[in-house]
């Protein structure tokens, strides 16, 4: 049967029999969506499988430049999920492919082509060994139309927290999907799609493309990201966000090295740039030392290492996100293993030898191979206790202790962390724009509570609950997650009725929101040590957690979600969500 | 007919105009189909389309004598051209373009007097000219493309 806005097939790849097909998505799209909908549902008949997958909306709509990766985290043993934009995803479903699913393991290191039709695994010879900025510049070498996925030698070094790398600037870089495909001996997926993408209505897509764009221009965050990558890092500042160290909540410098880091923004930056489809522009073209690169600043990468690496140096900062990017690292998790490290007197912050002492860890040298293996296992060696949250992955790069709300989400998330759910949770601006924050709250659970960081109201986990779900409405339309929030609900159930042709309502959205993040559970109850829990850490020193409260607002967001006190779905909530068969 | 003329330090590279362009003309999304390209690698990027020259390249080669100027716009003959493409080769910014799956010429037509690409760029990179103004309008732009004006 033909399917509009999905391309119908998803290419299933297994290396260790060299053998490719297709399946339909069809099986799959009216219960799970697309995206991190579908990928979570292979997962679960297939847990070995690493899935890329892009959703309805990928490539029909602004900023529906989206694809969700999802495997098993081999830093959790849980869901590794991540999301990715640029211009892979759009390519891929330009190919023919909703998604791919890699089983298997190769015998030798291996890339996968993909050229609409023609699919092929190719030796990897020569590009294994290269770092993820090299691997794209060999591989793209006269044909800039190809997009690449691959790894750099993080990933082929099975680095627990190694990303996938799509471009210089996209990274699917959270739960260490990288070290998945490097055990796959994967070394780079090519895309070069000329099939284009075929919408059920034309005419209604122009007219409501046109609304959503203009949905999108005219809010606050088209406004604010005009300079963004400018006011990035003192704003991170005021919003009270970052941690210093390993987990400190001062650094007399702070004020100092984000005007600094600003200047420095100001002064090398000769573009502005977006994913496929986005008019955001959320990514700065910095120029430095003769090599221009993309960054972009709102996930916090670049701050990341200015706070948490006590960087004064812009300069120096801007090398140590360059090395992390080109060897396709998760900014988050590295700036927290070396923090830890800090700790044990293994290297010093703020200096050179960080550098050097990451390149230990990509290489997997001396002490580099326990770092490696995440700051979990790290402290386990050491015996010194480390800051972490569910699973043992390594904390989002703001500090979840005065953000309740995160905090949260960091102990039940399932798929990835805080950054899978809260992305401009109003908690998080509080501290700058009071009103604003308040007025959300009010709007979307008649209380300002749930705007204060520092609650442990139920309103607060009513409202994670209804932010949680718009990430995976998000994620599972292959819209980016800063766009959605922008543009009422209500127009992106429009945008899906013209491009699938199906019509849907704002209460099946969440429906299906609720369906997949019970999946999500069920997966990590059934396949991993699924503890919603923090490190102990967090729970002690000056500034700490309740764990008391946050028991309570646990249990409250379980019966939120239609699961028992232990946070195990209900058989009642399956067989209302349909999930009947997996029970 | 109006010009299009592009500010093309504006541009975010989000490929927009290639969407557009491709789904009122063919109901498809597909940057292939696009009469609007938007070239560049990891730096900038910018979009390139037809520029109605005044002695065009692809009229003066065209063996069949397809292309012709008719109402502002150059448009090609389907009955008389043969797709022998050298058209696309001697166009100096790219802007003939052989789609392989209707197997036939495209180039821009300036949607009949009411380009989307310009009217959906989110930057307004795209500029829309109308006829008279073109001349003074046109060099400016070149001058500001090459940096000798403000």
């Amino acid at each position: 049967m033909a399917m509009f806005g999905y391309t119908g097939r998803i290419l299933f790849v297994d290396l260790s029999s060299k053998t490719v097909k297709t399946e339909p998505t069809g099986k799959y799209a009216g219960d799970f969506l697309g995206g991190r909908g579908i990928a979570t549902r292979i997962l679960h008949e297939d847990p070995d499988a690493l899935i890329f997958m892009t959703g309805p909306l990928t490539s029909f709509v602004p900023s529906g430049s989206r694809m969700d990766v999802v495997a098993v985290s081999p830093v959790t043993g849980l869901i590794g999920g991540s999301s990715t934009g640029g211009e892979f995803p759009s390519a891929l479903k330009f190919a023919g492919y909703d998604g791919v699913v890699v089983t298997g393991k190769a015998e030798k290191p291996v890339y996968l082509r993909i050229e609409n039709e023609e699919v092929s695994i190719e030796s990897a010879d020569g590009i294994w060994g290269l770092s993820a900025f090299e691997t794209i510049d060999v591989l793209t070498r006269g044909h800039p139309d190809l997009k690449v996925a691959c790894i750099g030698r993080a990933g082929e070094n099975g680095v627990k927290f190694a990303g996938i790398s799509f471009s210089h600037r996209n990274l699917a870089s959270r739960g260490g999907l990288g070290a998945v495909m490097g055990a796959k001996k994967l070394k780079a997926i090519l895309v070069h799609g000329t099939r284009g993408a075929s919408p059920y209505n034309p005419l209604e897509l122009m007219s409501v493309f046109e609304e959503i764009q203009e949905s999108i221009t005219n809010s606050g965050e088209f406004l604010r990201f005009k300079n963004w990558h400018v006011d990035f890092v003192p704003v991170i500042l005021q919003l009270r966000m970052p941690y210093f160290g390993d987990y400190e909540r001062e650094w007399e410098k702070a004020e100092e090295a984000a005007m600094k880091a600003k200047k420095f923004f100001e002064e090398h930056t000769v573009g502005r740039a977006s994913c496929f489809s986005c008019p955001l522009r959320c990514w700065g073209i910095v120029s430095y030392r003769g090599e221009t690169l993309p960054i972009n600043l709102c996930q916090g990468t670049f701050p990341a290492v200015t706070f948490t690496l006590k960087v004064e140096d812009p300069e120096l900062a801007w090398r140590i996100y360059r090395k992390c990017q080109s060897e396709g690292l998760d900014m988050m998790a590295t700036v927290a293993v070396v923090a830890y490290a800090s700790r044990l007197g293994k290297v010093r912050l703020g200096s050179e030898e960080i550098l050097d002492f990451i390149e230990r860890i990509v290489k997997r040298e001396g002490e580099g191979d326990v770092f490696a293996e995440g700051v979990k296992k790290a402290s386990e060696h050491f015996g010194v206790p480390a800051v972490y949250v569910k699973g043992g992955m390594e904390s989002w790069s703001s500090d979840v202790r005065p953000f309740v709300g995160s905090a949260l989400i960091s102990a039940v998330a399932d798929s990835g962390g805080v950054n899978r759910a809260l992305y401009g949770f109003p908690e998080f601006y509080y501290y700058v724009k009071k009103e604003q924050a308040e007025k959300m709250a009010r709007m979307f659970v008649g209380d300002v509570e749930a705007a204060y960081p520092w609650s442990y109201s139920e309103s607060k986990v009513r409202f994670a609950v209804l932010w949680e779900n718009l990430h995976i409405i998000a994620d599972s339309l292959g819209v980016c997650v800063i766009a959605l929030l922008t543009t009422p609900l209500k127009l992106w159930a429009k945008a899906f009725k013209a491009v699938t042709g199906e019509g849907i309502t704002e209460d099946e959205f969440m429906r299906t929101a609720e369906r997949i993040r019970t999946l999500e559970r069920l997966f990590n109850l059934r396949h991993g040590d699924g503890r919603d829990d923090l490190s102990p850490r967090l729970f002690k020193g000056e500034v700490k957690l309740d764990r008391e409260k946050l028991e309570g607002m646990k249990r409250l967001y379980y019966s939120l979600r239609g699961w028992d006190e232990n946070g195990v779905p209900t058989r009642e909530t399956l067989e209302k969500l349909g999930l009947g068969d997996l029970a | 007919m109006p010009y299009l003329i592009v500010h093309e330090e504006g541009c975010i590279g989000c490929h927009t105009c290639e969407m557009v362009c491709s789904l009122s003309h063919e109901g498809v999304i597909n940057p292939d189909l696009s009469r609007i390209h938007v070239l560049g690698y990891k730096g900038e990027k910018f979009p390139v389309m037809c520029l109605q020259c005044e002695d065009a390249p692809c009229e003066l080669v065209c063996p069949m004598e397809a292309i012709h100027m008719q109402n502002g716009v150059r448009m090609v003959d389907d009955e008389k051209c043969i797709r022998c493409k050298m058209c696309t080769l001697v166009c100096p910014v790219g802007g003939v373009l052989y789609d392989y799956i209707n197997n036939k010429m495209i180039r821009c037509d300036l949607c009949g007097g009411d380009p989307q690409c310009a009217k959906y760029c989110p930057m307004n990179v795209i500029e829309v000219v109308q006829d008279e103004k073109v001349p003074e309008a046109r060099k400016r732009g070149v001058r500001v493309l090459y940096g000798e004006a403000d």
